[in-house]
């Protein structure tokens, strides 16, 4: 056990103690590179362009993924084995495959606008991708899955007959949705929520290719200053302040539920 | 595992100090026995090799096919040395990280003249021998002490003739000119060639763009973003004009033969104002081969016929003068050194993106974003 610990030190947190090392030590030992955050207007930009595309890409992912877990938990043997298939079947494609497919799906030429253009829907092609929009569906579609699964796991352990005493006391269904099942279902919400969220913090390649250059996020610019603009300081000052943020929501998190069993691990 | 790659790892060093004197043939002998028991004769030769080859690091897909016909086959017939490589892309970032980690593993990189610069400041580089590589035939102003122009790359817009027949686009004016143009762009991402094409669009004539007044690039930049998209890679920049995303698109010039084939020649690359990218050949600090090695590497990559080649293969024009009265006539178009082109393009300053380039790009990501 000693040993593995120390291996996932040296492994492990050696190089992240580094890297928080860097953000106050690159160019020049100090604060400057978090002073920037306040001085400088435009990476308060990139942060908040960041986190409100991770907050849509979270409310619409949840949305549709409580609709799917809904629908699957009430059907029953093959039809619910083939809709789990076709979630995991997304949820194993890779990133890069999914951006080229909407590239292909909705650009200027793609099936879609032509379809549009073709029947008379719309004038000339629309925008879909290429901008803000294009990215939140890039987004939204890999990030389902992920909210799908703990919504499924939460919904299972339900049990129905509270539900049918509801009904039996009088209350409609919308009533029972809203005051049983929902709240039943809360802790669920909560653990795709930030499943989600703290995912899409981190995303580079879908931002890159479907926003066109304009949606700039924060994983980007890192690499950005990592790679071309050799300013490893900032990186390691913006690093760090994502892995605060993500440590802080699990922590949140981590009061709801038991993090081991959202991740998938069994205790 | 971990022991293995150690060893491996010190065997390596040893064949560095080995091949320098620094270490005997018995010591090196008994450094590679250390590195494995069943094993120890591969490894023994994999670190041997490592001092004895030249490694070359470039950017990957055709750089391998046409590096080796144009320069490794050559370089190993008369040498000896094998020449591999490594395709991960020398950025500079990661060219820096290399050496700091003091695992270098790449000889000579085909990066770009600018990290040439600013790294050999930050004393990441070797120094280049001027009495083996050879300054005449490279075109003046472009051999620095930390890394030496073999070929020119570039920046120029291609434009679609079919919606622009009667007027053919020629200038970055009329690339900024939505108005009189009308249809998307697409500019590359990372600023440079963006922001020198935004200057001439703006009345900076060719011989005043450097030192570039940064705020008035970005301002033209900002009058046509709502109309443009921007690219990260060379096939982004292919796909964004041959699937009609756009009706004037920037490229790199290595890829505008294949967009003209690709749409039938629908799109054409215009050349004048282009912006021709000098590369730069440079040696990371403490290369495997020696510094000795990898500098005859480098004048052999400086025949003329070889460059010749480098650009039939690879689209890159050669830097020699004596090659470019070479340049074969269907690919004279696409050349930035050609005679019919070197007078109308601009000459990019690495020495001002050396200084101003990570300001340059943020300040130009910030505008986009």
């Amino acid at each position: 056990m000693v040993p593995l610990f120390g291996l996932i030190i040296a492994l492990y947190a050696w190089p992240v103690i580094n890297i928080l090392w860097l953000g106050v030590s690159d160019p020049e030992l100090g604060i400057q590179n978090y002073k920037l955050l306040f001085t400088k207007s435009s990476l308060v930009k990139i942060l908040w362009t960041t986190i409100r595309v991770c907050l849509i890409t979270t409310l619409c992912s949840v949305v549709i993924g409580y609709l799917i877990a809904y629908t699957m938990v009430h059907l029953v043997g093959r039809e619910r084995n083939w809709m789990l298939t076709l979630v995991l079947i997304s949820f194993w494609v890779s990133v890069l495959v999914r951006a080229f497919s909407w590239l292909t799906l909705l650009g200027r030429n793609g099936l879609v606008n032509a379809a549009l253009v073709g029947s008379g829907l719309a004038e000339e092609p629309i925008s879909m991708i290429r901008n803000e929009f294009g990215v939140l569906i890039g987004m939204v579609h890999y990030m389902v899955p992920y909210a799908v699964l703990p919504l499924l796991a939460n919904m299972q352990g339900i049990d129905h007959r509270v539900m049918d005493a509801s009904r039996s006391l009088g209350a409609g269904p919308l009533l029972t949705f809203v005051r049983i099942y929902l709240p039943l279902t809360k802790p669920g919400v909560i653990a795709a929520s930030l499943l989600v969220f703290i995912i899409s913090l981190g995303f580079y390649v879908t931002p890159a290719l479907l926003g066109g250059g304009r949606v700039l996020m924060v994983a980007e610019y890192v690499s950005v200053q990592i790679l071309i603009t050799v300013q490893w300081g900032v990186a390691a000052m913006l690093a760090t302040l994502l892995l605060s943020g993500v440590l802080a929501l699990l922590y949140i998190m981590s009061r709801f539920m038991n993090i081991g069993e959202v991740f998938g691990a069994r205790a | 595992m971990q022991d293995k790659m150690f060893y491996k790892d010190l065997a390596f060093t040893g064949a560095k100090d080995f091949k320098s004197g620094k270490l005997g043939r018995r010591e090196f002998l008994y450094l590679c026995a250390l590195a494995g028991v069943a094993s120890s004769s591969v490894i023994a030769g994999d670190a041997e090799a490592a001092a004895n080859e030249i490694v070359l690091w470039n950017w990957g897909g055709d750089a391998v096919k046409c590096h080796t016909s144009a320069f490794g086959a050559a370089f190993t017939k008369e040498s000896g040395l094998p020449v591999k490589y490594d395709t991960s892309g020398p950025l500079q970032g990661k060219i820096k990280e290399m050496v700091n980690s003091g695992n270098v593993t790449a000889d000579v990189a085909d990066a770009d003249a600018f990290d040439a610069i600013s790294l050999g400041k930050s004393g990441h580089l070797e120094k280049i021998d001027y009495s083996v590589v050879d300054k005449k035939k490279v075109l003046e102003g472009f051999a620095w002490d930390y890394g030496v122009s073999i070929i020119f790359y570039g920046y120029a817009f291609m434009y679609d003739t079919k919606k622009f027949k009667g007027n053919p686009p020629s200038t970055w004016a009329d690339f900024f000119n939505t108005k009189k143009y009308s249809g998307k762009r697409s500019l590359y991402k990372w600023a440079n060639g963006s922001l020198e094409g935004a200057l001439m669009a703006d009345g900076v004539s060719k011989d005043k763009v450097y030192p570039m007044d940064l705020d008035r690039a970005i301002n033209k930049i900002k009058s046509i973003k709502s109309d443009t998209i921007f690219w990260g890679s060379g096939s982004e920049a292919q796909q964004m004009i041959v699937n009609g995303e756009v009706s004037m698109g920037m490229v790199w010039l290595n890829r505008a033969k294949a967009v003209e084939a690709d749409t039938n020649g629908r799109y054409r690359l215009n050349m004048n104002e282009a912006i021709a990218m000098p590369g730069a050949y440079l040696v990371p600090k403490g290369n495997p081969a020696g510094r000795a090695n990898v500098m005859k590497f480098i004048a052999s990559c400086q025949v003329a016929e070889r460059q010749i080649e480098i650009l039939r293969c690879h689209g890159m024009t050669p830097s020699n003068p004596e090659a470019f009265g070479m340049i074969p006539d269907d690919l004279k178009r696409f050349a930035v050194t050609s005679k019919e082109n070197l007078s109308r393009v601009l000459l990019n300053d690495p020495i001002w993106w050396a200084e101003n380039g990570g300001n340059a790009v943020n300040s130009f990501l910030e505008a986009i974003g």
